[in-house]
């Protein structure tokens, strides 16, 4: 069997258990949950126009067209219900049928009933329409004949700016999922190797195969399935954008999903090759969280510096960390999406990467060699590099 | 041939294996015994490549072993090992799939294995819900599952119930007539004297003793006689020359032959006391043959 097959049972042996873990299926789950939540909130609350219902006691079409047009202007859709008399009117503004009641509209001595002075906008309404009919009105005793103003023709001059925006904001929430997959799956490899060294069964799996077969194997299986993880969230949350209509520039989201999907590969092998070793160095589960911290943390510090780079794409802070390894998977994504990095900073980035994730892998192999048969409490950085198959 | 050749291996100061060498014929089964930490599984960890000789090799049929070798032989580590959360058939599977078979091959001899341990109900159970006993069957087919050339077993009879050392030493006499050349270390010297066609003892890093047990016993210098004589006065071999009376008790003898003493004077001398109800050649037990050559080199050291 050549080298490659035993790589490629060790990763299917990953993606076969792992898919059918309790804890990989409900944090899938709950992941879609969320980016479905988080659509159908944007649909709700980006389409919401808030409405309000005013009764009119008298009223002529004029009173409700008045009312209507000024609602208009404040974003609000006005709904107008005839009364019969102030009694009715106090009645329904009493029972919440209507926000407002006007009475007298055309009148000397209009007349707004509201159930408390803190309903200010349907009132607002009123009195700008009594306002706006008493200038009609006066002009119109004057002898002008009132014009509509016409249409205001917007012109934008920078449309892109737009769907950078946009951008930026999915390249956020690419970047807030992209974290959460290389904590979740750098979890898994530096578990799976600490339960493969608690239980010993490390030694038998070591006489068929060399360490570093071991070590590729559960990378790329569990990355593989992050990567199907990935790809699906954001398949699911593209076309649910595009569909919902929550976003209206679908050029501004593809590139920005698929960038985030590379840097997820980048991100995703850095992290569980330097996950992988620091957790050979342990034999127990207890014992994962001191060796993880640091590059946790490093982390954490990328996703904190993403988002200050979605505020301020260009700043200092953004464009030295993009550059960074462990760093760049998640600030780069978004500086992208800005238009704020140029090719060839790009490229420079994942070439810097791949050095990183070479280095990580030819140095971390070494420790993972040397640590992976001593079974027995922790194993200091210097021994497993010493200790090589001692 | 397994040959296991001048293996030398140290951690630092501390010269765990000082030349160990011992060859296993195909279909035998060797036995290795060995006080604690006398480097019986750093010598089998070396065999494996879980551990580099400092000096020395490993041989299978002439050749060192490599990785593509190492796939054809069964291994039962010490420590045991197994994926705690995986069920027995996949667990199977995998191991055997890893050791080169073919996925269809893999199950089938699985199922085999599972079946032939009494594990067959037990298939689909995780690791971790079987006692200990159902574990080390798992283990032991984990070792067997890939129709291994060579066996080599760290410890398997430990933690086993009689019943289970049964088991277990029929599928081994099982595999030796295969023509499976079988290693397994061991500190149950009795079971290693019932099993084994050799034996190797292991002190301080070096083979004191190897060869059948019959071998062993021939090495061994001062033969011991035992002597039944009920009617025998007490002291009456003192007088042969060349005899030393080990313990006498009512007329039960064992007798210590020094090299070039003639066996049929002492018969002789025991004859003229009367009855003579036993009279044969008493065969060390493997204990006192591994107490002799674990301590002889615990002298001359």
């Amino acid at each position: 069997m050549s080298a490659f097959g035993q790589v490629k049972l060790v990763a299917g042996r990953e993606m076969s258990t792992r898919v059918r873990d309790k804890g990989f299926i409900v944090s899938s789950v709950v992941i879609v949950l969320l980016v479905l939540g988080l659509m159908v909130f944007q649909l709700v609350s980006g389409s919401q126009t808030s409405t309000s219902t005013i009764g009119v006691v008298g009223g002529t079409p004029q009173v409700e067209q008045a009312l209507v047009r000024s609602g208009e202007t404040v974003g609000v859709q006005v709904e107008v219900t005839e009364l019969a008399d102030e009694a009715a009117a106090r009645q329904a503004v009493d029972d919440g049928d209507v926000d407002a009641a006007l009475l007298g509209a055309t009148g000397d001595s209009p007349q707004v009933v509201v159930q408390d002075s803190s309903d200010d906008g349907a009132s607002a309404i009123a009195e700008s329409a009594v306002g706006a009919l008493s200038v009609a009105t006066q002009l119109g005793q004057q002898g002008v004949d009132l014009q509509p103003a016409p249409a205001i023709d917007f012109v934008v001059l920078d449309p892109e700016a737009d769907g950078d925006t946009t951008a930026v904001l999915v390249a956020l929430l690419g970047v807030v999922v992209l974290y959460g997959l290389l904590i979740l799956f750098g979890q898994f490899v530096a578990q799976g190797v600490v339960e493969e060294k608690s239980s010993r069964v490390v030694e038998i799996l070591l006489s068929t195969m060399r360490p570093w077969q071991l070590l590729t194997g559960k990378i790329v299986g569990l990355g593989l399935l992050g990567l199907a993880q990935l790809v699906t969230i954001a398949v699911i949350g593209v076309v649910g954008a595009l569909a919902l209509d929550v976003v209206s520039v679908p050029s501004a989201v593809v590139p920005t999903v698929v960038s985030v999907v590379a840097w997820f590969v980048l991100g995703y092998t850095f992290y569980a090759a330097v996950f992988a070793v620091a957790a050979s160095l342990v034999s127990r589960q207890e014992d994962l969280g001191s060796v993880l911290t640091p590059t946790t943390l490093l982390l954490v510090v990328g996703f904190i510096v993403s988002l200050q780079a979605a505020q301020d794409p260009g700043s200092t802070l953004a464009t030295v960390t993009s550059f960074v390894p462990g760093l760049s998977p998640l600030v780069m994504p978004v500086r992208m999406a800005a238009g704020e990095a140029a090719v060839w900073e790009i490229v420079a980035a994942v070439l810097v990467n791949l050095a990183a994730i070479a280095v990580v892998v030819r140095i971390g192999g070494r420790v993972y060699s040397g640590a992976l048969l001593r079974t027995s409490g922790k194993t200091k950085l210097r021994e497993a590099l010493a200790a090589e198959r001692g | 041939m397994l040959e296991f050749d001048g293996l030398v291996k140290a951690y630092g100061d501390n010269r765990v294996l000082d030349g160990v060498g011992f060859t296993v014929a195909p279909g035998q089964m060797f036995g290795f015994c060995g006080s604690n930490g006398a480097g019986k599984t750093t010598t089998m960890r070396i065999a494996m490549g879980l551990a580099r000789a400092d000096a020395g090799q490993v041989r299978w049929q002439g050749t060192a072993l490599t990785e593509a070798t190492r796939r054809r032989i069964g291994y039962m580590p010490e420590e045991r090992g197994l994926y705690p959360k995986m069920k027995v058939v996949e667990q199977l599977v995998y191991f055997a799939r890893l050791h080169g078979l073919g996925s269809a091959e893999a199950k089938a001899a699985a199922e085999h294995w599972t079946e032939r341990l009494g594990l067959a109900d037990k298939r689909d159970q995780r690791v971790e819900k079987l006692s200990l006993g159902n574990q080390q069957r798992v283990q032991l087919a984990a070792a067997l599952v890939s129709r291994p050339d060579v066996l080599i077993l760290d410890e398997p009879f430990s933690g086993l119930d009689p019943v289970g050392v049964d088991s277990l030493a029929d599928a081994l006499l099982e595999q030796c007539h295969r023509g499976v050349p079988v290693v397994f270390s061991s500190h149950q010297l009795d079971l290693v004297e019932r099993l084994c066609d050799a034996v190797g003892i292991l002190a301080r890093g070096r083979i004191v003793a190897s060869g059948t047990v019959s071998e062993l016993r021939a090495a061994e210098a001062g033969r011991q006689l035992r002597v039944v004589v009920p009617d025998a006065p007490a002291g009456w071999a003192g007088a042969v020359p060349g005899v030393r009376v080990v313990s006498e008790q009512r007329g039960d003898t064992v007798l210590d032959l020094a090299p070039g003493t003639d066996d049929q004077a002492v018969l002789a001398a025991a004859l003229a006391t009367g009855r003579v109800t036993h009279f044969a050649w008493r065969e060390p037990t493997l204990v006192e043959l591994f107490r002799g050559a674990v301590s002889d080199r615990a002298v001359a050291a």
